[in-house]
């Protein structure tokens, strides 16, 4: 195999494995990148069999074949280039010779037959808005839990109906939940899917790439996930299992509720959280006739409180959160009113945009903390 | 100045066999499983001390030099309850009592003499106290420091009382073998005695900074040990005040090594259940769960895992050192011996759950009565049902294992 291709075109292809190559060597081919030169070009695809990547770009090719370099390696080398044409060519030994200019490198690859063969990519079930779903992975993500032993957390519940896009991610302590409105032609009665997280961050970044416009091809069979943007290929094996019946958890009504600026609440969070406990990230939010007050002690450190007028003339009620899983709601959502909603100490709080949207539902829930 | 007793409890697991089986008394008597098995010795009593017998030697090796004597296994819960019957008498003495483990402990007597009388007549009533309420015997050992107060208990042995004065430190310690130290062992004894010091006043005489040199803080703290002064480790802190443990763990060794994996998940089951009432009992949850495992060739690994949220639920710690246990167990080799450990430790356990309806108020309030009646009929009155097949003796080592974890 022998192909030229332009060094930022390689780059950016090669950049797109690093999320997705293994990086712990259990199996080592699984660190390498396969490159295939053919009639279309050349095809770069990574795997760690858990999520994988294949994409092309145009190359110049003298002589047709696949071998596989060690993806890292070559991505840190290239990078180093200079903007020039970039030839490789695979020896009989596996091994790659890179030209570019005066640079003449060899690199260590393995035989192509070693690589797992990705699944065949099943036919079209919608076309996703790419815009629409990197927003809902941004609003749902950092939900997800992180604890591998809790397997069916580890991802989102993607829903599809044909009138809207749900998306549900909790880690047993709070439950972020997004449903945009939108037709998605193809879709009769509800597609569920249970998305991993690493999946998830990676369609964030082709999703930026593709542009807000951009159309994904989603499909799936019944062990993956398959999201073609144009001619870069994302696939992921599906999570095994139930995901929580949310539904139930949602709290059907709050007896209070007050808004508060997004802003002003986030910075006023961030800034007492500097005083609560490391490891709990405790703090209070006292509500009362006329306002929030914000506060937390750590009786060696030093102490912090601050109160934001509000408009509320219920009962004053005391509650305990953790201050990350607050600071990451308001990070996602974007600027304006977020409206807190409560019932007493005990009882799940929920946070929500404060305007009030046909087009997107997005709740929030968080419970407390015992204080 | 500051006085301080330590009270320890002469032979304390073979005393209270003796409670239940008087025919023992007089005999030698070894606790800690039958003269086959494997496992080590967890006490002996004074007659089969005399034939070299002494805990933490193997089983096996036991039996050897004592073949006469009388092998137990010995009742975990007997031993519990004797120590907290012992206890209650010291706290009618003060109310600074810290048990240091399950047969001894320190008591901070300062300031007591309008009501207990000068340290020695103090002394004489808590020994007969003792004897009076629970038919058990200790030693005690008063001085203006822990740690001569520990010493003295040990010269004290058996059934006696010996005052150090203040000020009479150095004359007592001085003719010592440094092995007396605590926290002096086989390997930093055997480094002594390499430089050439073999008694108290050897090393009492040596330069600090060569100690430090040597052995860096450990031996700044051998230097102020060897003065007699509370130093290094747990004897920097007061008596009482107890800084509250860095880590919960138990283990078990098999009797034989097994690679049964019901059997072995069964045992990490009784473990975590093990470790999560511990946590109950200190008002504390974990963060972080290590798994301990060793197999037939003694090649040990340690796993650890840190949660999200902080636990001190039984099934919640017994499956994250599940999944540690499968994702780092080569099946099919033999494990010897298995470990759960907990750290990570916070007074609050607050986070409250979403998805579990109120399960975990429901099971922390389950386990709290679970505790109360494992308090009052033993411990396996109540267990998960995964841990049913890995009920196995737990052995305690006198004087070894402390109530208060080490860091």
């Amino acid at each position: 195999m022998e192909f030229t291709v332009n060094k930022a075109d390689l780059v950016r292809e090669l950049g797109l494995s690093q999320g997705v190559v293994e990086k712990k060597t259990t199996i080592p081919i699984l660190s390498n990148v396969l490159l295939e030169a053919g009639d279309n070009g050349l095809t770069l695809t990574a795997t760690d069999l858990e999520l994988g990547i294949r994409s092309t770009c145009a190359a110049r090719v003298a002589k047709k074949g696949a071998g596989t370099i060690p993806a890292k390696r070559l991505l840190d080398y290239v990078r180093l280039l200079p903007d020039a044409e970039v030839t490789i060519k695979f020896m009989e030994n596996q091994w790659a010779n890179l030209t570019c200019g005066r640079s003449k490198t060899r690199i260590a690859g393995m035989s192509r037959e070693s690589y797992p063969e990705l699944p065949p990519t099943p036919e079209k079930i919608v076309d996703l808005p790419a815009g629409l779903l990197a927003s809902m992975i941004t609003r749902t993500i950092f939900a997800i839990s992180n604890e591998e032993s809790r397997f069916t957390l580890n991802g989102a519940q993607l829903i599809l109906k044909p009138d809207s896009i749900t998306m549900v991610a909790t880690d047993g302590h709070r439950l972020a939940l997004v449903e945009e409105k939108t037709s998605l032609e193809g879709i009769s009665g509800a597609y569920k899917a249970l998305l991993p997280k690493k999946a998830m961050t990676e369609i964030l970044k082709l999703a930026g790439d593709a542009g807000a416009d951009a159309k994904i091809a989603f499909s799936g069979d019944d062990n993956h996930l398959f999201f073609q943007f144009g001619d870069r290929l994302l696939l992921s094996r599906k999570l095994s299992g139930n995901f929580p019946d949310y539904e139930r958890v949602l709290p059907k009504e709050h007896a209070h509720s007050v808004n508060l600026a997004k802003d002003e609440l986030k910075a006023t969070i961030e800034r007492v959280a500097q005083f609560s406990d490391d490891r709990s990230r405790a703090i209070r939010l006292q509500v009362s006739p006329g306002e929030v007050k914000i506060y937390s002690s750590l009786s060696e450190t030093g102490e912090s409180e601050e109160s934001i007028p509000v408009e509320y003339a219920g009962p004053l009620v005391e509650i305990g959160f953790n201050a990350s899983y607050m600071i990451e709601f308001l990070r996602a959502l974007p600027t304006g009113e977020a409206k807190f909603l409560f019932k007493d100490g005990q009882s799940a709080g929920e946070m929500q945009p404060g305007e009030v949207s046909e087009q997107l539902t997005y709740r929030y829930v968080v419970m407390p903390m015992r204080i | 100045m500051a006085t301080i007793f330590h009270v320890d409890m002469d032979a304390f697991f073979v005393s209270v066999e003796e409670l239940y089986e008087p025919s023992l008394k007089g005999k030698a008597v070894v606790v800690g499983g039958k003269a086959h098995e494997r496992g080590v010795v967890s006490a002996a009593s004074y007659e089969a001390r005399k034939f070299g017998v002494h805990s933490a030697m193997p089983l096996r090796q036991a039996a050897k030099l004592c073949p006469h004597a009388i092998f137990i296994s010995g009742q975990r819960e007997r031993y519990a309850e004797a120590s907290r019957a012992v206890e209650q008498v010291l706290r009618e003495f003060s109310p600074l009592v810290e048990m240091a483990s399950i047969d001894e402990a320190y008591l901070d007597m300062t300031g007591t003499e309008r009501l207990h009388g000068p340290p020695l007549r103090a002394a004489h009533r808590l020994h007969a106290a003792v004897q009076q309420q629970t038919q058990l015997n200790c030693s005690i050992g008063i001085a203006a420091s822990r740690l001569v107060a520990k010493i003295a208990s040990d010269q004290a042995k058996r059934h006696g009382i010996l005052h150090v004065l203040p000020g009479q430190e150095a004359t007592f310690l001085g003719p010592l073998d440094i092995h007396r130290i605590p926290g002096v062992g086989e390997v930093t004894g055997q480094h002594l005695n390499g430089m050439g010091i073999r008694r108290i006043r050897d090393l009492a005489a040596l330069d600090e900074g060569l100690l430090r040199s040597r052995f860096g803080r450990l031996g700044l703290a051998l230097a102020g040990k060897a003065r007699g002064e509370d130093a290094g480790g747990w004897f920097d802190t007061a008596i009482g005040e107890d800084g509250g443990p860095k880590s919960i763990s138990h283990e078990h060794t098999y009797t034989e090594d097994t690679a049964d994996q019901t059997l072995l998940e069964s045992t990490l089951a009784k473990l975590s259940e093990m470790v999560a009432r511990r946590l109950r009992d200190h008002a504390l949850h974990a963060r972080t769960v290590q798994l301990k495992l060793r197999y037939q060739d003694f090649s040990t690994i340690t796993r650890a895992h840190t949660l999200d949220q902080p636990t001190q639920l039984d099934a919640e710690i017994m499956r994250e050192s599940r999944a540690l246990f499968r994702a780092n167990w080569k099946a099919g080799r033999k494990i010897r011996l298995l470990g759960v450990q907990v750290s990570s430790l916070t007074e609050s356990g607050g986070q409250m759950n979403l998805l579990s309806g109120g399960q975990d108020e429901k099971w922390q309030r389950a386990l709290s009565a679970v505790d109360k009646l494992r308090g009052r009929f033993g411990d396996s009155t109540v267990s998960l049902a995964a841990g049913l097949q890995g009920e196995f003796r737990q052995r305690v080592h006198e004087g070894k294992e402390r109530i208060r974890p080490k860091s």
